[in-house]
């Protein structure tokens, strides 16, 4: 092919925003695809289940720790599953205890407990432990003491969690690149083998994390978006989950460009070294 | 010296774990409380050297001094909001309106371009036509499929599909990677509680 008869191609920054602008107007359309063509819940909902029936075979007043480390970047696509934990727990009377032991879980922590708060959650029903330093030493700390962020008295219902993660009925992980499920199990679960974990993390994690639920060491894992959404859209946050429409023209444009880079014909530089760069 | 403190202190945890005894335990806390305050230090060590660093470029025009007067003033922002008298800290309204309307937006949005870049790095891989890149573009395109949102029995035989590629191709190999990892790290933990040559290198 002669090089006058290649066509022009768009510069390198246009693709970002006509990716965006696809997307965005993918959203737009959203209410006018038929009900039922397109779901961003997962059909399957097995992981979603688990995490439902661990939560509602929870022991009446029972105390369940919110290992709260999820990163900010990977937060908003778990978002949804997270703040329904947290509601069906308050459902269920439970007794909700947060700690972070990352700084980013910390940020995101201290916004939930806001928002419980806001919410009407008590202190008798909710306390703020705050952020434990030192990582893996911190949490190993934590399995036979934890003071909350305050430091001043613990409320009646929570004073059994002076003795550390021993004392919780539950643990309610929510993981994020740093600090997660893994963690965990290899920390308080070796430790504190008969406390029940069950973990929320995004999909970036799930492959990593999926072992330990096949192997019993967690009890619950809510691990992609779909599971998330599946698990949302059964209890209170079937609002905020993400766009179908969106979700299905990003996979779409994903699978275009994988195709036009497998039928691509190799590029080679002058010395047939390394190829050209192509920028979409 | 850091090699004999490193085995003392592993075998301190390890016998702790093994072995209920409270004289045991409690030295294991107080060396567990060490740590946590070496570890607290040295991500205050990390914040101070990354104001000097980003300080002196500003302050001797090196750099990106557009990028450190960002990061110097949004430092200051974040702790103006958590240390000002009367301050709930991270818990405070305005560290959390930080958070919530600037940081995690930026982040997120940020962890969003990996999907353009990783597609624009996988398009450049493939015009080398190496096997690698190939079998990856085709896990990557199978798994795209797999998580299309159909509804319908389409969409329950895919979920189904999804479901059984987690927990069986994909479960294997991390499952393997994972006791990969657990050997390799006994035997590195050994070799430093052993002494053996080299291995505190």
């Amino acid at each position: 092919m002669t090089e006058g008869r290649r066509r022009p191609a768009l510069p390198g920054w246009t693709w970002p925003i006509l990716l965006v602008g696809i997307l965005a107007i993918a959203v737009l359309v959203e209410g006018a695809v038929a009900p039922g063509r397109l779901v961003v819940a997962n059909p399957d909902t097995a992981a979603a289940d688990a995490l439902a029936d661990a939560v509602t075979e929870l022991p009446d007043g029972s105390l369940v720790l919110v290992g709260m480390d999820p990163d900010l970047g990977t937060y908003p696509e778990i978002r949804p599953a997270v703040r329904a934990a947290l509601d069906a727990l308050r459902a269920r009377g439970a007794g909700i205890a947060v700690v972070s032991f990352t700084t980013e879980g910390r940020a995101v922590a201290a916004a939930e407990v806001a928002r419980l708060r806001s919410l009407g959650a008590t202190d008798d029903r909710l306390l703020d432990l705050g952020y434990v330093a030192g990582a893996e030493a911190g949490m190993v700390l934590s399995v036979t003491e934890l003071a909350p962020a305050e430091g001043g008295d613990v409320p009646e219902p929570f004073a059994a969690a002076r003795r550390g993660i021993a004392a919780f009925d539950m643990a309610l992980i929510v993981g994020g690149v740093d600090i997660g499920p893994r963690t965990w199990v290899e920390q308080v679960g070796t430790r504190l083998p008969e406390l029940p974990l069950a973990a929320i993390v995004p999909a970036v994690r799930h492959p990593e994390v999926a072992p330990y639920l096949r192997s019993g060491q967690l009890v619950a894992l809510v691990g992609t978006a779909r599971d998330g959404a599946a698990y949302a859209a059964a209890g209170t946050h079937a609002d905020g989950l993400p766009s179908a429409t969106g979700m299905l023209v990003g996979l779409v444009v994903a699978l275009a460009v994988m195709l036009r880079a497998a039928w691509a014909r190799p590029r080679h530089d002058a010395d047939g070294g390394s190829p050209e760069g192509d920028e979409a | 010296m850091p090699a004999t403190i490193v085995v003392l202190v592993g075998l301190l945890l390890l016998v702790n774990f093994v072995v209920i005894n409270p004289l045991v335990a409690g030295v294991a806390r107080e060396v567990l409380r060490l740590v946590v305050v070496v570890a607290a230090a040295a991500a205050v060590a990390g914040a101070l050297a990354l104001v000097l660093r980003h300080g002196s470029d500003l302050w001797r025009g090196r750099g990106d001094r557009a990028g450190s007067l960002v990061l110097l003033i949004g430092l200051v922002a974040m702790l103006a909001a958590g240390f000002y008298p009367g301050s709930a800290g991270a818990a405070d309204p305005a560290v959390r309106w930080l958070v919530a309307a600037l940081l995690a937006p930026i982040v997120a949005a940020l962890f969003a371009l990996l999907f353009v870049f990783t597609l624009v790095a996988m398009q450049r891989g493939m015009l080398l036509r190496s096997r690698q890149v190939t079998v990856m573009l085709a896990a990557a395109a199978a798994v795209v499929v797999l998580l299309l949102p159909l509804g319908g029995p389409a969409g329950a035989w895919l979920a189904t599909a999804a479901s059984w590629t987690t927990a069986v191709p994909i479960g294997g190999v991390f499952r393997g990677l994972l006791i990969g990892v657990a050997i390799a790290t006994a035997i590195h933990a050994a070799r430093i509680v052993l002494a053996v040559d080299g291995a505190d290198d």
